[in-house]
């Protein structure tokens, strides 16, 4: 995926679509206040200067999905692990909640469900049925909305064609005004990410960590 | 008779002294069984409260993800250290003070790790799946992942309260054998099966003490690993501040700093409470304490050099870790753990004049109030000041949390008092070493 | 036929031990029962031990079953974490060192239950003396042309209370 920081507005758009189309259990303000609230994919803000000079800058976190990454060799239950596609997947089913993995995610991309999910009458009736419900107890996040390229996936195959490229969006990407995020295969040379990515912009959270993110965030070089 | 040289007491008296605990009971005892038995039940009923609600009721949140639980759980990993340093490194080195320290040593050893152990299923989300970090054949072929560092506690854990247990149980054989002839037929039959038809002859004196030699040294050497693991649960993460060479060092000496001092207080308690004046004297004392101070000192040292290396090096992501600790939120706590773990020990044992018996019980108490702040400044603000410190937060425990921390102090007091309910907290046999003649 | 006799000085017993096996009487016969351990000097009444091999044997052979085991599991569940291998001693390294050590507390265990024969089915006829504290037993086996030579040498070493036991 890649991240057009110049294009970013801080909306937040992706961050509603993520919620409807992830059955992200909603907060109280109570739990907020205790930090327990849950964003798939957040705007994180930078203010720099002083009044009247201040400049904004927004960054959309969302998991990095990383090649190196760090939550997957301590979970003991192997909750998470890296995919032949190359997502870090998680699965609600196998995690017993020891809390690991999201200690060790330098993003700070995993959120807990620290009770059963609720929502306020009528927003269950907005449920995605082809994404699960998840359990208290259990660790979750940005699963790169892989039921979306599943469901891509399998209608590919069953019209007998190749995927296209873009083809695929998760809803944040599907959402995003600015059109500042692109989805893609980062392994096809030709497709528009892999060119994003090999730009002269792109840069990587936290690169130096080793993690190999596979979010490509674009910025004017300074 | 020199009565300050207890081995050279008559045999029968000394029977007499390390056998008497074992029939009479106080009001006062059973009292303060009951009352830690109440504690215990508390903390059952929150932690059940904790399942059936979810871990919302604790005071956890993103990032803090580990709170109370694990710091308890690292602390009396650590005190259960108390007895193989004792017990190990002193049967090896064939110091003689060791002789009335041994068991009790020991007995704290196996009570420490069964509390210590009942925390990482305490902490977990799905605490009742726990045992899917067993390794067993299952009809989804599904294995654990070992290479996490929570399989590795789990394996060490577990060779450890093997290794403890019947490092417990080996010296305790003879003792049994001569508490067979119990008056109280249902202890009499406990004790009988307990001694498995120990005789006295010389082939089994040979084998149990070749068996406690190579015991020793194989818990020692189990001990250190047991500590590093748990290190490890934060070092091999790449959390600022945790990721550090030093934790291996740092905990298996911070454990046995606070098993030391845990094990002091409980053999001062003891000898008040079961009237051992003249098993545990104040040499006993004296050379705990120098040992106690020797550890505050290694203690020392090792954070120290820690945070010597993280404020030279000014890593920023460390360094807010630093800050929190040093000037920031958590800086009451760090620096009550320094005068608990190092200042009052320094003080109160260091002079010679100020070194008796009470002040080292009082430096034991501010040691272990002193480590339980060092496992709270270790876990809680690396994860309060992650790396995107967009996502910093705040950790404020529940009652929940303080409820089972208090049930495990209760659960080891009931342990601990039950046990010397049943048998010699002293070895009687390995009291006196060398058959002396009756007068 | 068992004699029976007890002593209350070190050197008087380890002399009685000398003379026995001068007369004839191998270590295998004697026992020494005590309330604490007795450290005789060496060479009188040795008994030979295989516990530390044991449990050396007994370490290697878990250490080694462990890793073998943790290999097998690993490429049975081939799934990717962090870009480790799918097999890397040092990932597994602690419980290969920690089985190990647990074979090595297991196996002494288990030996010292064989070796001092507390496993080890007891024949109920012979007799186990009961021992006062301060005493130490002197148990002897032996058969009819040596019973009174054996006599002898426990009463002029000094024995108190010899006594004469016959299997039932």
């Amino acid at each position: 995926m890649s991240i057009d920081l110049d294009r970013c507005t801080g909306c937040e758009a992706c961050v509603v679509a993520c919620h409807a189309e992830n059955n992200l259990p909603v907060s109280s303000p109570d739990q907020a206040e205790k930090g327990r609230t849950a964003h798939w994919i957040r705007v994180d803000r930078y203010y720099e200067g002083e009044f009247p000079d201040v400049k904004v800058k927004y960054r959309p976190v969302l998991c990095q999905q990383c090649d190196n990454a760090p939550c997957e060799p301590v979970c003991p239950t192997y909750a998470t692990y890296h995919n032949a596609e190359g997502l870090n997947v998680q699965v609600y089913n196998r995690c017993v909640g020891t809390f690991y993995c999201a200690n060790n995610c330098p993003y700070s991309v995993r959120f807990f469900n620290w009770f059963a999910p609720e929502w306020p009458e009528p927003l269950q009736l907005q449920h995605n049925p082809d994404v699960a419900i998840r359990p208290a107890g259990v660790m979750e996040k940005c699963t790169f909305c892989v039921q979306r390229i599943q469901r891509g996936k399998r209608d590919a195959v069953v019209e007998n064609r190749p995927l296209a490229d873009g083809e695929i969006q998760p809803a944040c990407v599907q959402s995003c005004p600015a059109e500042a995020m692109v989805f893609g295969d980062l392994n096809d040379p030709e497709s528009r990410v892999s060119k994003l990515a090999g730009s002269g912009r792109s840069t990587q959270l936290l690169g130096e960590l080793g993690t190999k993110p596979k979010v490509f965030y674009l910025e004017r070089a300074k | 008779m020199a009565a300050s040289v207890p081995e050279l007491l008559p045999y029968a008296k000394i029977r007499e002294d390390l056998f008497r605990p074992l029939s009479s009971g106080s009001s006062r005892y059973w009292i303060t069984v009951f009352a830690a038995l109440a504690v215990v039940v508390l903390g059952m009923a929150a932690w059940g409260i904790q399942v059936r609600d979810g871990m919302g009721v604790t005071g956890l949140n993103r990032p803090v993800f580990w709170g109370f639980y694990i710091v308890d759980f690292v602390f009396w990993i650590g005190i259960s250290h108390a007895g193989t340093l004792i017990s190990a490194i002193l049967r090896l080195t064939d110091a003689a003070w060791r002789k009335p320290v041994t068991r009790a040593a020991e007995a704290i050893t196996v009570f420490c790790l069964m509390i210590g152990g009942m925390f990482p299923i305490i902490h977990l989300g799905r605490s009742w799946l726990f045992f899917w970090l067993i390794p067993y054949p299952n009809p989804r072929m599904l294995w654990p992942n070992f290479r996490s560092p929570l399989l590795w506690d789990l394996v060490a854990i577990l060779t450890y309260v093997t290794g403890s247990v019947i490092y417990l149980y080996l010296p305790l054989i003879p003792d049994m054998a001569q508490l067979a002839e119990h008056n109280v037929p249902w202890r009499r039959k406990l004790y009988r099966i307990l001694s498995l038809g120990w005789t006295g002859s010389d082939r089994e004196w040979h084998a149990l003490e070749r068996a406690m030699k190579l015991m020793a040294c194989i818990i020692l050497a189990v001990a250190v690993s047991v500590h590093t693991v748990v290190s490890w649960d934060f070092a091999m993460s790449i959390a600022p501040m945790w990721h550090s060479t030093i934790f291996g060092p740092y905990f298996v000496s911070g454990a046995i700093f606070s098993g030391i001092a845990a094990l002091l207080l409980v053999l001062g308690i003891l000898r008040r409470a079961l009237g051992l004046e003249l098993y545990l004297t104040k040499h006993h004392f004296d050379n705990l304490s120098k040992l106690l101070l020797l550890m505050s000192l290694l203690w020392f040292y090792f954070t120290f050099a820690e945070y010597q290396t993280v404020w030279y090096g000014n890593e920023p992501s460390e360094m807010a870790v630093f800050a929190g600790r040093i000037r920031g939120l958590y800086a009451p706590y760090f620096w009550i753990m320094v005068v608990c773990n190092f200042v009052v020990p320094f003080v109160l044992l260091g002079i010679r004049k100020l070194r008796t018996i009470s002040t080292a019980m009082i430096s034991s108490v501010c040691v272990i109030i002193g480590m339980w702040l060092e496992r709270y400044i270790i876990v809680v603000p690396t994860l309060g000041n992650p790396r995107m410190n967009t996502a910093s937060g705040v950790y404020t425990a529940t009652w929940i949390e303080f409820a089972i921390t208090a049930a495990t102090f209760a659960g080891m007091i009931v342990l601990y008092l039950l046990f010397s309910k049943l048998f010699p907290i002293i070895a009687v046999w390995e009291f006196k070493p060398h058959a002396v003649e009756e007068d | 036929m068992y004699l029976i006799a007890d002593f209350r000085e070190q050197p008087k017993l380890e002399a009685a031990i000398l003379a026995l096996k001068a007369a004839g009487i191998t270590a295998d016969d004697m026992d020494v029962f005590s309330e604490e351990p007795v450290e005789l000097r060496r060479g009188i009444l040795d008994r030979p031990s295989r516990m530390s091999l044991v449990s050396v044997l007994g370490a290697i052979a878990t250490g080694g079953l462990a890793t073998v085991g943790l290999y097998a599991a690993q490429q049975s569940y081939r799934l990717v974490t962090g870009g480790m291998p799918i097999f890397s001693f040092w990932g597994t390294g602690v419980i290969s060192y920690e089985a190990t050590m647990l074979g090595a507390v297991l196996a002494t265990f288990g030996w010292f239950l064989w070796e001092s024969g507390l496993l080890r089915k007891r024949d109920k006829n012979i007799p186990v003396p009961t021992v006062l504290p301060g005493v130490m037993c002197l148990r002897v086996r032996c058969f009819d042309p040596h019973v009174t030579r054996a006599r002898q040498i426990l009463d002029s070493a000094g024995a108190t209370d010899i006594a004469r036991k016959e299997v039932a």
